[in-house]
């Protein structure tokens, strides 16, 4: 497994000595520790690190102050703050300013690494809800819809898509999600694929450019409405809505969607691969 | 499509745009269109569903996405369409249309909009209706933004 990033912000050398001599045998890895605000700020910027301890007596700042600054740089930066001091008032300003936990000196090391677990967990588990509860249904509707379409199995494989941009050569559908979690989908085929997509499903050869997008793009309705239904049928509370369908054909295009968490669905079929990427906002 | 669903686009625009540092945009053109959208170099996209049902698209060239992002990042010189100016011009779409929204809850129509999608690609197809859509052309400080759209009342 890979390991998480920490950033130690202490002002004693000893106090950064020991917590990170407690997280180097575990899964975490330090990979910055400072002794200021203004060091802090800037080591976090240039390794990124996934969780940060924070001190609260620094001596250009308080930690709380430090504490705003890095979540002005990162709003997703979690924070936790360990002081020799942990009263209502501190942990009160503290929630405002973003920080997620607080722990009082000196920290165990099971205290310490309990609680940086428990946060890197809460991003873990958002996007493995996401994953299993919605993307699934997604790849559920792909299969069904290629089938019921083409008369064609299909080998679905789902992953989380990390990259910037979705790059299409050739013809993408784009349905938006709303209500929630709102998002959109993206269907997409190389040219070829959908030629051979389209006369398998239409059952002839004599279609041109435009009744194949049409094919493909109603296709593409098909797939997720169906999916968005699933995500109905179990959350029977919350409406996922589809919007009507835009495409796009062309080469070399590139769609990004910032923000979101997004899946790549990839359906291997006899007429070629099918790609559908989800992406859904976070939160409400 | 409805003439009534077009003014709470364009007032949108006019109103948030000087609201995020811009110059106050002035509306060229307005024309009915058959023909595919061809991506100008960035169009961002996005969807409405409930009372009103369509989509609309903010079509752009490079070199007014870059104006667009720097503007909305204090300045901030924009080289190329990065992912800081990707999120910009995301920001700005989502701005645009959670206002064209409330414009249209003015008009007692209730709409949800979906997530932008920024597509990078010039002289790439869009198509955005099986009939007619709108363009309104925009001038922004000398930049043309292209404003599609292809929204009905959902019966």
């Amino acid at each position: 497994m890979e390991k998480v990033k920490v950033m130690i912000v202490d002002d004693s050398k000893i106090s950064r000595t020991i917590l990170a001599n407690h997280l180097s045998k575990t899964n975490f890895e330090v990979v910055a520790m400072a002794a200021d605000s203004a060091e802090a700020i800037r080591l976090y910027q240039e390794h990124n690190p996934e969780l940060v301890t924070m001190d609260m007596n620094l001596p250009d700042a308080d930690g709380i102050e430090c504490s705003k600054k890095i979540r002005g740089l990162d709003p997703d930066a979690k924070i936790v703050m360990i002081s020799a001091m942990k009263d209502a008032s501190l942990v009160s300003q503290g929630r405002a300013a973003g920080i997620s936990a607080f722990l009082q000196k000196p920290v165990s090391t099971n205290d310490i690494i309990d609680t940086l677990l428990l946060l890197c967990q809460q991003k873990i588990s958002k996007v493995a809800v996401l994953r299993e509860s919605y993307a699934k249904a997604f790849e559920r509707a792909l299969q069904q819809g290629i089938l019921n379409l083409i008369g064609v199995q299909s080998k679905i494989n789902l992953e989380t898509y990390d990259k910037r941009y979705v790059s299409v050569d050739g013809i993408a559908v784009i349905i938006g999600l709303t209500g929630y979690p709102v998002g959109r989908s993206i269907i997409y085929m190389s040219h070829d694929t959908m030629k051979a997509f389209t006369t398998t499903m239409l059952g002839t050869e004599d279609i041109n450019e435009d009744e194949m997008n049409e094919a493909v793009e109603e296709a593409a309705n098909i797939v997720v409405g169906r999916g968005a239904s699933n995500i109905n049928d179990v959350f029977k509370d919350k409406e996922m809505r589809i919007t009507p369908p835009g495409t796009i054909f062309g080469s070399g295009i590139k769609i990004a969607s910032p923000k979101l968490t997004t899946f790549k669905l990839t359906a291997s079929t006899k007429v070629g691969e099918i790609f559908m990427n989800v992406g859904f906002a976070e939160g409400e | 499509m409805d003439a009534k669903l077009v003014n709470p686009f364009i007032d949108a625009f006019i109103s948030v745009m000087p609201q995020i540092g811009f110059p106050i945009p002035k509306r060229t053109k307005v024309y009915l269109q058959n023909k595919n959208i061809t991506n100008f170099g960035v169009a961002v996209m996005l969807g409405f569903t409930k009372q009103i049902r369509g989509n609309v698209v903010y079509n752009m060239n490079e070199d007014t996405a870059k104006f667009i992002a720097s503007t909305m990042m204090m300045g901030m010189p924009v080289s190329e369409i990065d992912t800081m100016a990707q999120s910009a011009i995301a920001e700005m779409s989502n701005m645009l249309a959670a206002n064209t929204a409330t414009n249209l809850t003015a008009l007692d129509l209730e709409v949800d909009i979906s997530t932008p999608s920024v597509t990078v690609g010039k002289d790439t197809q869009m198509k955005i209706s099986n009939t007619q859509y709108l363009t309104i052309e925009m001038d922004l400080g000398g930049h043309k933004v292209d404003i599609a759209i292809a929204v009905d009342r959902d019966v």
